[in-house]
């Protein structure tokens, strides 16, 4: 699942000058988190019209980031064509693929933090950093590159205090590590020289 | 004598920090090295420290080497990919810097700079590994280069390491860190206790250099108190607390943790708050000097 949080009003006026918004909300990730089901679209349409600005119409496509067709999304929303621009409660990926075949001014309301998860209910934040490389197994199934403020790939820095990392209040990934790998007896993993990262692996989709 | 043959003459070793300008006024750092000169085995020189922004550690060595004062140019991985460390390295040892502390570094968010992007292109045991390439006369990649470096290199570590911290600090010995400089040792017991760990993972030719921080008020030493790897016990706390002179009290801490450390570990490393006003008379006070 993709984490994402609703911007500020202001910010989301400060990015849009047009008047006539269309808002589209996405069905999958965003509608589990509460930034971009019915409710927060219904709830930013309002915020919006109290400041003057003009909602044409708005709707919640199944899935913001894999539409059928951008014809199939005008069809079932004509309100869009009298509209000036789009504002899309989506994550990155969904706003992306919207600008690219809307072809119209389009603002995400939206921003996109990590790639996470959600089981009970639980939504589980920061969980894979998409390196293209993955190596996650060695580390118990805690992604240090995702889950250690700095990436680091052979242990901690040493600057946790009470086991709290120095960015943040997260606990230390490496303590997190070290116990999974305990509880898997796998704790030998901790030994091994992990080598730089070959980020050719990840960028721009070049075939390594 | 260079550091390198100190580190191994057996002789109890003496290093110091010194920060570079915020600027490019110079005059305290060089106030800084000639306190120093004739004093310190080598003068560490931070790289950004805490994540604030300063001139760099190259530059800042290069100038104070040129004062006939031999230095520890710190690298962390958090400003430099591996191009931007390897070129520095090279330009380091090609001015006559030999010796290298390697660190992770503290992140962005710490300092004046909390914006910036955090690079972690590489760890600290990684860095490590490419200074052994480059002594070895090879780069990262394994492309041959026009003379070998020979880098003296070292690397830092906590005095209380929990078992995944001994695992690192293992893995930096095995890549070739050859002196380990600590954070600062205000409890003997616990340092003696970290030494004892190490002591079964290092050789005798891996040294152990305890930090001292000299306090200088109580507010330093409850400050310090929240810093990562720090532990200033209560009683130092109060003793600094009872003090109707608290610089004065701080140094003969600082002298006393010295004496009391000493048969333990291969030397200390000065990490003053301010400037090295005091440094001189604190090693006397502790008879180093």
């Amino acid at each position: 699942m993709i984490i994402s949080r609703l911007k500020e009003l202001d910010e989301i006026l400060q990015l849009l000058s047009e008047k006539n918004l269309f808002i589209i909300g996405c069905g999958k990730c965003a509608k589990k988190q509460h930034t971009g089901g019915e409710p927060e679209v219904i709830d930013l349409k309002e915020k919006l019209k109290a400041t003057g600005k003009n909602i044409t119409g708005w709707t919640v496509l199944n899935s913001a980031c894999s539409i059928n067709s951008w014809e199939d999304v005008l069809n079932q929303n004509p309100a869009i064509k009298k509209s000036d621009a789009l504002l899309i409660m989506s994550c990155g990926g969904g706003v992306s693929v919207i600008s690219r075949y809307a072809r119209m001014n389009v603002y995400p309301a939206l921003d996109t933090e990590s790639l996470g998860g959600v089981c009970c209910n639980e939504i589980v934040t920061q969980l894979c950093e998409m390196c293209g490389d993955c190596t996650i197994s060695q580390y118990g199934g805690i992604c240090p590159v995702t889950q250690c403020s700095k990436s680091l790939l052979n242990g901690p820095c040493g600057g946790a205090v009470e086991e709290k990392c120095e960015v943040d209040e997260r606990v230390c990934a490496w303590d997190k590590i070290f116990e999974r790998l305990k509880e898997l007896g796998k704790l030998e993993y901790l030994e091994m020289i992990h080598e730089p990262k070959n980020h050719t692996k990840k960028f721009r989709g070049k075939k390594v | 004598m260079s550091f390198v043959s100190t580190l191994h003459s057996g002789k109890f070793i003496i290093t110091a920090e010194i920060s570079p300008p915020k600027g490019i006024g110079t005059s305290r750092m060089d106030r800084d090295a000639d306190l120093l000169k004739g004093i310190a085995d080598a003068v560490n020189v931070t790289d950004n420290q805490r994540a604030v922004m300063r001139m760099s550690p190259l530059a800042a060595c290069d100038l104070i080497q040129k004062k006939g004062i031999e230095t520890i140019m710190h690298m962390t991985c958090r400003d430099r990919n591996r191009l931007a460390l390897q070129s520095d390295l090279l330009g380091a040892n090609a001015l006559g810097i030999r010796n290298v502390l390697v660190m992770s570094g503290d992140h962005p968010v710490k300092g004046d700079h909390a914006g910036a992007k955090p690079v972690y292109d590489v760890d600290s045991v990684q860095l490590l590994g490419i200074l052994r390439k480059l002594n070895e006369g090879f780069d990262l990649a394994g492309n041959e280069l026009d003379g070998r470096t020979d880098f003296c290199v070292g690397a830092v570590t906590n005095t209380e390491l929990n078992e995944v911290g001994v695992i690192k600090f293992k893995k930096k010995i095995q890549m070739g860190a050859t002196f380990f400089q600590t954070q600062a040792v205000f409890d003997v017991n616990s340092f003696s206790g970290f030494m004892e760990k190490v002591n079964g993972i290092r050789s005798e030719n891996v040294k152990i250099i305890a930090g001292i921080i000299p306090l200088k008020s109580l507010r330093s030493a409850q400050f310090l108190n929240k810093v990562a790897g720090i532990k200033v016990p209560e009683d130092i706390v109060r003793e600094m607390k009872d003090s109707k002179n608290p610089e004065a009290q701080g140094m003969e801490i600082a002298a006393r943790i010295i004496k009391e450390i000493r048969p333990m570990c291969d030397g200390i490393h000065i990490m003053p708050v301010g400037n090295h006003g005091n440094t001189k008379t604190i090693l006397k006070m502790a008879e180093l000097i």
